[in-house]
């Protein structure tokens, strides 16, 4: 008796299916709503500050209302924390062509408006959907300012990784 | 050396037959096998998107650095459909659109080992991996060196 | 006795009193499975390499054939076989498992009938009382040789053809008048290189047939005989394209044979849905169909004269990266059921 062929593709995919779902539970534990919408909606969050203060909230709010005159961006998530600023942005589809150069325009107004502060600027997918999580956190009033800072030097470091 | 070939024209009676041939030829069905081509090609894409994605979502990669483990990711699919014979059927099927993706370029590189596997490791599966591959790495290495060559005259000269 | 220009008439026509055909799981699922004595599960038969499973086909075949004539090893004078694998090892090596006295001959999937005029020739007069001839090919091992890996996902176009795993053997001898029960060889035709510029590997068919139509031209014209004389003219391995081209040739040339006593082995052995492109080649299409099915349909009383044409394509894988063209052989053997 010949054996079918069939037998060895679905036993592939029940392979595979059955790993993705084990790899999903290596999940880190900040998915709630916020994040699982970050890649597919516009967010629109409002901007955040770390330590809170009045001074910080309307310089993150400037900088929201800077980076979305910009037509081609569409979503922007602005963190401020001690000493840096990370504003993560997304760019309309069909505008992906003109990426670096959007960066490096956005880079120089934002420096040129805001002399006194440090930017990270990305357009990266990860590093929006990490500060929406750590958007989330920092309303979640329980956690100390240290671990937040932590969290977003952590952040503007895997922003800077190249491989 | 070899001379350099002279162009071997065709006798009257061998251009006749040609034609005569082409006539009882089944030919190759080219919009089937086009459109066929960019769906599974497109599919491949989609999953390899996904995979993306999700090394993205649950794991600490950026759309920069997730380019990495979705290669080894399809490459691993890539072996394992060959490995069960598999992926053999899809190309006769797909053509063009299970040979252009990485997973293709893997499909070459694995099959070829597997198959010289009765050889012995060193000269068989070693010296028989890149059989088909090797030209593959050695013109996109070329050509990728001289296209920076060109890039980087052009922007010479632009820049000054 | 030369006859003609290029062919060979046979006074005591030799007789094939056995035969023994060996087949892999494709030829299994397809439509003759009871042409084969020996059929296998897989293309490893529990070999090293698919080049060993190759040597095992024949041994097995020339067994099959020697037992069912009731013979030894021993008995037989020569073996005269081939195969499509570099420098013939496959053949040679099981020559070396039989210790008969081989002859190892080459004319790709026209060795065959290569085999038998030669046997045929030298049983005729008296070189020898029985030989053993033959020719065997092993799917992976051709593809692995001449084309591509055999898990590679290239596409295969409509004109490709599926290389059979196989061996077809058979015992020739002397004959008395009086043996009817077998089939008996009456005359040969050995073939011409031709070569009518087709370069594509993946269209060997649309190469072979117009060395078939020469053969089977140069046949009819040494031997006195009318195309009508035979009830099946079959050939070796032409395929879809190779066998309609072939028939338009032969019609072209006033050649008006009938396409039911026209037939290729290469579109008898497979079904329409297994995956061979245009049809089954190699040297164990003809060998396999005319030893296994032909000659039981012939004592069957189904034919009683056939005309065997095997054909070959004389490349390399060398030959076709150095943008040649093919040349192709065909050979002729007629084999009759005495009344």
């Amino acid at each position: 008796m010949v054996k079918k062929q069939i037998h060895p593709i679905i036993r592939l995919f029940l392979l595979l299916i059955s790993i993705f779902v084990i790899f999903s539970g290596c999940s880190t534990d900040d998915n709630n709503a916020n994040s699982t919408k970050a890649l597919i909606q516009t967010n629109n969050p409002p901007p955040s500050t770390i330590n809170g203060n009045e001074k910080d909230q309307k310089l993150v709010m400037d900088v929201k209302k800077k980076v979305m005159s910009k037509k081609e961006v569409y979503d922007v998530s602005v963190i401020k924390g001690e000493q840096d600023i990370l504003v993560a942005y997304k760019v309309r589809h069909l505008k992906r062509f003109r990426m670096k150069k959007i960066e490096a325009d956005l880079q120089k107004e934002l420096e040129k408006e805001f002399p006194d502060e440090k930017f990270t600027i990305s357009s990266d997918y990860k590093i929006f959907l990490e500060s929406i999580r750590l958007q989330d956190k920092i309303n979640n009033k329980q956690i100390p300012k240290e671990d937040l800072e932590k969290r977003l030097s952590e952040i503007i470091k895997l922003s800077n990784e190249k491989t | 050396m070899g001379k350099s070939k002279k162009k071997k024209s065709k006798t009257p009676e061998q251009q006749q037959y040609a034609q005569f041939e082409q006539k009882h030829e089944i030919k190759r069905p080219v919009v089937r096998n086009c459109v066929v081509a960019f769906l599974v090609g497109g599919t491949i894409c989609v999953i390899g998107q996904a995979i993306s994605y999700f090394y993205i979502y649950f794991f600490n990669f950026t759309e920069q650095t997730a380019g990495n483990p979705t290669v080894a990711t399809l490459i691993f699919l890539s072996m394992l459909l060959t490995g069960f014979g598999v992926y053999d059927r899809i190309g006769q099927f797909a053509g063009a659109g299970s040979a252009v993706p990485v997973t293709g370029f893997g499909n070459a590189v694995i099959s070829a080992s597997i198959e010289h596997r009765t050889e012995g490791f060193v000269l068989g599966v070693g010296g028989n991996m890149f059989k088909l591959a090797g030209s593959v790495i050695l013109f996109g290495v070329f050509s990728a060196f001289v296209v920076a060559l060109i890039k980087t005259l052009i922007m010479k000269w632009v820049g000054v | 006795m030369l006859i003609g220009k290029q062919s060979w008439i046979f006074q005591s026509k030799p007789a094939i009193i056995a035969t023994g055909v060996s087949g892999g799981p494709f030829e299994r699922e397809g439509l003759l499975p009871e042409a084969f004595d020996i059929l296998h599960d897989d293309l490893w038969m529990e070999e090293p390499s698919y080049e060993q499973a190759h040597r095992l086909l024949i041994e097995e075949a020339v067994e099959v054939a020697l037992k069912k004539a009731n013979l030894t090893n021993d008995d037989i004078q020569f073996i005269i076989a081939g195969d499509l694998i570099n420098q013939i090892t496959p053949t040679s090596f099981a020559a070396r498992t039989l210790g008969i006295p081989y002859f190892g001959i080459f004319g790709a999937c026209s060795t065959s009938m290569e085999g038998l005029a030669l046997s045929a020739f030298i049983v005729n007069n008296k070189g020898a009382n029985y030989i053993v001839t033959g020719a065997a090919s092993h799917n992976a091992a051709a593809e692995r040789q001449f084309r591509y890996p055999t898990e590679y996902g290239g596409q295969k176009p409509p004109t490709a053809q599926w290389t059979v795993t196989g061996a077809g053997f058979a015992i020739v001898s002397h004959s008395t008048p009086n043996q009817t029960e077998f089939p008996k060889i009456t005359c040969a035709t050995i073939g011409k290189v031709v070569d009518l510029g087709i370069s594509d590997p993946f269209n060997m068919g649309g190469a072979m047939a117009p060395a078939a139509v020469d053969t089977i031209k140069t046949h009819l014209k040494d031997t006195g005989r009318k195309i009508t004389d035979y009830d099946l003219i079959v050939t070796g391995d032409l395929g879809k394209i190779g066998y309609s081209v072939a028939l338009d040739l032969l019609h072209g040339d006033g050649l008006n044979i009938p396409e039911e006593k026209f037939k290729d082995c290469g579109l008898l052995l497979y079904r329409d849905d297994q995956p061979v492109q245009a049809g089954a080649s190699g040297a164990a299409s003809s060998a396999t169909v005319i030893y296994g099915h032909l000659l039981k349909q012939m004592k069957a009383g189904v034919y009683k004269k056939i005309l065997c044409v095997a054909t070959g394509a004389l490349l390399s894988p060398l030959t076709v990266q150095q943008k040649e063209t093919i040349p192709c052989i065909a050979h002729a053997v007629s084999i009759e059921m005495d009344s």
